[in-house]
């Protein structure tokens, strides 16, 4: 068996603690992902790397800083990651999806912080994750408060840098974020000793670009009826883009794809054509968070679109690759970048336009629209959707959750309950 | 009468040798899958193969055939209890 020990060691992990999580891993995703019939080909990659999760990825990444590259990791999808790739460097998505890492952070945050950052702050304080060990800089933003207020303690660790994310969508609200971006080249520069040319910046936002239409490929095969890969399915394949390789992330995206439209073309699916079509909007589902797909799709519904950033606002939307000069180039990226349409923006009509044309595109019966436990923004959201979505008749339901276990049953009957009324 | 099901999984020395039996099984059309390595398997996690029984004669062609280095092959019973719970 590939030994990883001493690659942890060199980390400085605590190789007792994180023996915890490899230790559950295996039943979980046996539980979770193996017990699925008929899975694409393509998701052996997938599997592949869960499989080894905190092994070879990381090894990769090591490798890359051992030839004097830099390693940036990102906790938000308003981060331009076409700048680190451009100067050289290597960005990785880094939110903690693990109840494992929950309690590391509760030692240091509130208890009524959202379970996406107490994670991510307990992987880095208990040293159990080898990508937060790795990354030379962590760059943050300022979308949510309990994010801006866990850089400051996160900075004590690792060298961090804070991107301003606007909190309007204003003309001079996205000229502020041109500006952001290019202090962020500065930045990158600075950490990599490499310039970011136009040329590079080019390349690096062609390389983004078609790992984004690789995903879109994926997520089109989803409007198929009866749908070619299960919700759980093609949410993994979204959270490891996160931290892949982005041009092997096209690929392999490409390559399930096309697996997804030759099932389309025989009329093959994984669930029957009536099971009901399911919506997940809101928060993003970090790895390994897959707890309301899980409920969801064992309720014999399926889950055929995620409005969130583990979902369509990752990918939505092209870079313009016009540009020839920086400034252009940086235009172009603020213009796509703020397209996205987060919570933390007001006001965010944008958000609930996006739900309700996906709702019509996938073929929707019904949405659940769901946030972290003590997301102030999402859960305040949730009113306007709701009302939004019940004016256009789309049956929705909103749920507040963690990342534990505990309320699963609960969560399970009340889901149950609108499936049959969803049938209906 | 042995009522308890039972998966067989194959174990690697490294994860190119799982990989490349992995499309080799693909190419002849046997079902495998790839899966984390059960803990009652080995103590290191990476990746192992879960094969059917049936199919371990060809495997172990294909295994000789191609020269593919395997650890060992490990019998475990399925568990039908596992809860969902928060990793
Ligand atoms: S939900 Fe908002 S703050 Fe969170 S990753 Fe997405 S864009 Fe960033
Ligand atoms: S889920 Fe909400 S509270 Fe948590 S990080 Fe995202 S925006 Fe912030």
């Amino acid at each position: 068996m590939a030994d990883y020990r001493q690659m942890w060691t060199d980390l400085g992990m605590d190789l007792e603690k994180h023996d915890v999580l490899c230790e559950v891993l295996p039943d979980a995703f046996g539980g979770v992902f193996l017990s699925q019939q008929n899975r694409p080909a393509g998701m052996d990659f997938y599997d592949f790397v869960v499989s080894e999760i905190h092994g070879v990825r990381p090894a990769e990444l090591i490798e890359h800083r051992q030839k004097g590259g830099k390693v940036f990791g990102t906790f938000c999808v308003y981060v331009p990651d076409e700048v680190v790739f451009a100067a050289g460097g290597i960005a990785a998505g880094l939110c903690g999806g693990s109840q494992f890492w929950v309690s590391g952070g509760e030692k240091v945050l509130p208890v009524n912080t959202c379970p996406l950052i107490k994670a991510s702050v307990g992987a880095r304080l208990d040293k159990t994750c080898p990508f937060f060990m790795i990354a030379d800089m962590f760059v943050g933003e300022t979308t949510c408060d309990g994010k801006k207020k866990a850089w400051e303690i996160l900075s004590k660790e690792v060298p961090l840098h804070v991107i301003d994310v606007p909190q309007m969508k204003r003309d001079k609200d996205i000229a502020a974020f041109e500006s952001e971006i290019k202090d962020f080249i500065k930045v990158v520069e600075g950490v990599t000793g490499n310039q970011v040319t136009p040329e590079k910046l080019g390349e690096a936002i062609k390389l983004i670009n078609n790992k984004r239409r690789a995903l879109q490929r994926l997520y089109n095969a989803r409007k198929a009826s009866p749908v070619p890969i299960s919700g759980k399915d093609a949410l993994l394949v979204t959270q490891i883009a996160f931290y892949d390789d982005p041009a092997r992330c096209a690929q392999m995206a490409n390559r399930l794809a096309e697996e997804l439209e030759e099932r389309i073309s025989r009329g093959e699916g994984v669930f029957p054509a009536d099971a009901p079509r399911i919506m997940i909007s809101g928060t993003p589902m970090a790895i390994p968070n897959w707890k309301l797909h899980h409920i969801v799709e064992t309720a014999g519904a399926a889950v055929v679109v995620e409005e969130s950033c583990t979902g369509t606002r990752y990918f939505e939307h092209l870079v313009d690759e016009s540009g020839q000069t920086i400034d252009e180039q940086v235009r172009a990226l603020a213009e796509r970048y703020m397209q996205t349409n987060c919570a933390c923006f007001t006001p965010n009509p944008g958000r609930i336009e996006d739900i309700i044309r996906m709702a019509d595109e996938y073929k929707v019966d019904g949405v659940i629209d769901v946030n972290l436990q003590f997301c102030n923004l999402y859960s305040t959201e949730s009113y306007l959707v709701k009302n939004t979505l019940a004016e256009h008749n789309i049956p929705i339901m909103h749920i507040e959750t963690d990342y534990s276990e505990q309320d699963y049953e609960q969560l399970r009957t009340r889901i149950e309950a609108f499936l049959e009324m969803v049938r209906k | 009468m042995d009522q308890i099901a039972y998966r067989w999984y194959i174990l690697f020395p490294n994860h190119h040798q799982g990989l490349q039996l992995n499309r080799e099984l693909r190419k002849a059309n046997i079902r495998n899958q790839i899966s984390p390595t059960p803990r009652e398997a080995s103590s290191c996690c990476g990746i192992s193969l879960i094969v059917e029984p049936d199919d371990l004669d060809r495997i172990g062609k294909i295994i000789e055939e191609y020269g593919i280095s395997i650890d060992k092959i490990v019998k475990l019973p399925v568990k039908t209890d596992w809860q969902y719970r928060g990793i």
